[in-house]
């Protein structure tokens, strides 16, 4: 059975979801249960397959769906599945966060949807289902509909909040759907330039055929890009973001915000080194000039936004517009004239050990932080920067894996996010940009002043500039009165285990950095397989 | 200033895809037997091999519920996404909702329910046909799904939309969707079951009685898929018409 672990991890929480529609019809009550069920058998998948590309001699699996396997027929006249060390990490990586975030959303579903939580959990598993066919299908036109399975559910399980949300929703929807459209029309432009729509075969194509030149393929490049910037809200493309993650339902924004622009990162990380490969990226167009700028100037505007926000969780959606910025920036990073001296991959374009490394340490930490956000807006019942007053004596379990989480962000070790800087700034260094090194360090010194303003309000309690004497004192009164009043047990153990995974991440950064570094070994230079 | 701008971008996108297509030399032209997409090996083999692979003379069926079935049956889950994401969003209890549409006096008119009467088995039935042809001509399950879904629907035009729920109620409608997924994922299931790839319907000759060989399990198999597609689009098709045209109440309407 263990070779079907590509396809059964998803199959997992496809047949959950069905069953929570069917069962849901007549018993409400067993949606949660089952939609756990999936999550756990998908990550069991996900591990096993993890496995599999490890012991493999190449570190990459094919699955051929129906059959249509490469030794006895055409490459592509199917659909075929490829696992190398990237995706299998990021597999691992979505199941884990969707796992926690289901467990975690136990209390939050019945309360913000109540009567609808079958229909919920049913798109919320095809959303995770979405996510992981987009990271382990090895075809271009595949990908477009598993984009299509993970938008659709995510629009609706934003809309599924208040009347606010369903605006931002629809905000998302328009945004979204120019995405999805713009990248279908890039692979057809492909297509009709390489009669193939697997992503080895296209790359194959280019290269035997000589189109890098070809204006059509150029034409495609920009129009899947743009689609995919607008995917994962690449700065000048981002304004659908803060709305609809921040207005979603609690557990809603806890599985979209780690993973959606996470998983868009993986996509365009495939386009660039497997489908167009950094021959014709690094090679032909060379535009490392400019996107690491734009790249800058996302992490600059994400960063200051944040700044200005006097909500908790619409704060963290700016982060994440910055933390595209990282990955983004690091992708381009290039050496001057390294693809001409004929090095490997790594000399050539140093920072996507960072950016692959950054896609599994941002999700853990996005993670982290949003479920230590709505863990604490349960506690206060707003999610305004000065209704945190207090909390760290009423719930110091809470506090102490949101704090976990912003030293993750602002880049302290031993946490992930330290690591995932350090290779950044080290491969902009590499490749001579000092200037996306600046932007890094000044995005975590902004990180830190905005977290330590949240630290600041929930352990001091109060602000004394704006308090009044009388309420002076009433605070105080009230302060010393306040007792532990903890979070229950089921939204603690998540938020625990997704500050545990902020530092694993961490400490195991030189296992996690030595797989991905054996993708980008693997990575064909010019030379085919 | 902000219609200027999209104009602008606009204006840039299609010079953009003028530019992908004014190259001559480059795009190739319409309906080219040498452009890459037409001399691949991929569609020379659709084109020679079909036929032998599957029995199929519909080669665009057998590209869609064969060759790449496993698209098909994620586009099958979109639909599906789609009928429970507009229930989860738009379904409001019928209580606690103002009436909209829809007078009960009103009499159906006598005129149109009797075409109606004499309408939907024929379009039901040219509905199944659509579905069991789409082997050798243009059809199959999204089709015939959505002529299906068009014969409800018009009886909850003519009538009202209780008694179109009155012949499919909402839940049934709901577990028909969700059962189409299962019809088409469980023929994927059963190939695995006989340890061949996920969708690899050959291998089903041996569950499937009265089928010798695997091309026609394979024939069998797209039918069988698209039964599945059927039932998806069928019931989605009635249950977005119900819940849009009553604003989520799905009672009353137009």
């Amino acid at each position: 059975m263990s070779e079907h672990s590509p396809v059964l991890l998803m199959l997992a929480p496809l047949f959950a979801a069905v069953g929570c529609a069917l069962l849901g019809l007549r018993w409400k009550s067993v949606a949660y249960p089952i939609t756990i069920a999936g999550l756990i058998a998908a990550l069991y998948f996900c591990l096993q397959t993890l496995v599999q590309v490890v012991d493999s001699p190449t570190h990459a699996i094919s699955y051929f769906l129906g059959g249509w396997n490469a030794t006895d027929f055409p490459r592509g006249i199917g659909i075929e599945y490829r696992v190398d060390m990237l995706n299998a990490i990021v597999l691992v990586v979505i199941a884990f966060v969707a796992l926690l975030a289901a467990l975690f959303s136990k209390r939050f579903v019945p309360k913000e949807t109540p009567d609808r939580e079958p229909q919920y959990y049913t798109l919320f598993l095809l959303l995770a289902t979405g996510l992981m066919g987009m990271t382990i299908t090895a075809d271009a036109f595949n990908l477009y509909v598993l984009i299509e399975v993970a938008s659709l559910t995510g629009y609706a399980l934003i809309a599924m909040g208040s009347r606010r949300a369903a605006v931002a929703a629809f905000q998302y929807v328009i945004m979204g759907t120019i995405g999805a459209s713009f990248y279908l029309l890039g692979v057809g432009y492909l297509y009709i330039k390489t009669g193939s729509l697997n992503m080895i075969g296209i790359h194959d194509v280019l290269l035997e055929n000589g189109l890098h030149g070809s204006p059509s393929v150029f034409v495609a490049f920009i129009l899947i890009f743009a689609g995919l910037w607008i995917k994962l809200a690449f700065f000048p493309l981002s304004a659908w973001l803060p709305n609809a993650y921040s207005r979603a339902p609690t557990a809603t924004g806890c599985i979209v915000a780690p993973l959606v622009t996470k998983v868009s990162v993986y996509v365009m990380l495939r386009m660039m080194l497997t489908v167009f490969g950094p021959e014709y990226v690094y090679g032909e167009l060379a535009w490392s000039g400019p996107m690491v700028w734009i790249a800058i100037v996302a992490i600059l505007a994400g960063s200051v936004m944040a700044l200005g926000q006097s909500d908790l969780r619409r704060m963290l959606t700016y982060l994440i517009i910055a933390e595209v910025g990282y990955m983004v920036g690091g992708a381009w990073l290039l050496t001057p004239g390294g693809l001409a001296r004929g090095e490997s991959l790594y000399a050539i374009a140093p920072g996507l050990l960072g950016t692959s490394y950054h896609i599994v340490s941002d999700a853990a930490m996005t993670l982290c932080l949003f479920l230590a956000a709505a863990a604490m807006i349960n506690k206060t019942g707003s999610g305004r920067l000065e209704d945190m007053k207090g909390l760290f004596r009423r719930s110091p379990v809470t506090m102490a894996c949101f704090i976990v989480g912003a030293l993750a962000m602002i880049g302290v070790p031993p946490t992930c996010g330290f690591f995932s800087k350090w290779y950044l700034v080290s491969g902009a260094f590499e490749a001579g940009r000092w200037e996306f090194a600046i932007a890094l360090l000044v995005s975590s010194l902004i990180n830190a002043v905005l977290f330590f303003r949240v630290i600041e309000y929930a352990y001091f309690g109060k602000f004394p500039e704006i308090d009044s004497t009388h309420d002076h004192s009433e605070e105080h009164h009230q302060e010393e009165t306040v007792k532990v009043d903890e979070n229950p047990p089921s939204i603690l153990l998540p938020l625990i285990l997704s500050a545990t995974a902020v530092i694993a991440v961490g400490l195991f950064n030189k296992d996690i950095a030595g797989f991905l570094e054996l993708f980008l070994n693997s990575v064909s230079m010019g030379g085919g397989e | 200033m902000m219609k200027k701008l999209a104009g602008i971008v606009v204006f840039m996108v299609g010079l953009l895809l003028f530019y992908g297509v004014s190259n001559v030399d480059d795009f190739p032209g319409w309906g080219d037997p040498d452009s890459p997409a037409n001399a691949s090996p991929l569609s020379q083999y659709f084109i020679t091999d079909t036929i032998k692979d599957s029995e199929v003379p519909n080669m665009v069926t057998a590209v869609l519920a064969d060759y790449r079935g496993y698209d098909t049956m994620f586009e099958t889950v979109v639909i599906f996404i789609a009928g429970i994401a507009i229930f989860a969003v738009v379904r409001v209890s019928r209580n606690n909702s103002p009436v909209c549409g829809g007078n009960k006096d009103d009499e159906p008119d006598l005129i149109i329910t009797t075409t109606c009467r004499l309408l939907v088995p024929v379009i039901q039935i040219f509905a199944l046909y659509v579905l069991a042809h789409g082997h050798s001509s243009p059809g199959g399950g999204f089709q015939g799904g959505v002529i299906m879904g068009a014969s409800f629907i018009l009886v909850a035009v003519a009538w009202d939309l209780d008694t179109a729920l009155g012949r499919f109620s909402e839940k049934a409608a709901i577990a028909c969707a969700g059962l189409g997924i299962i019809i088409y994922a469980g023929f994927g299931l059963a190939s695995m079951f006989y340890g061949e790839e996920f969708l690899n319907y050959g291998i089903t000759h041996k569950l499937l009685p009265g089928v010798e060989s695997p091309e026609m399990a394979r024939y069998y198999g797209m039918l069988g898929v698209e039964v599945g597609v059927m039932f998806t689009v069928t019931s989605v098709m009635f249950l977005i018409y119900g819940l849009l045209s009553t604003r989520g109440r799905m009672s009353g309407g137009l």
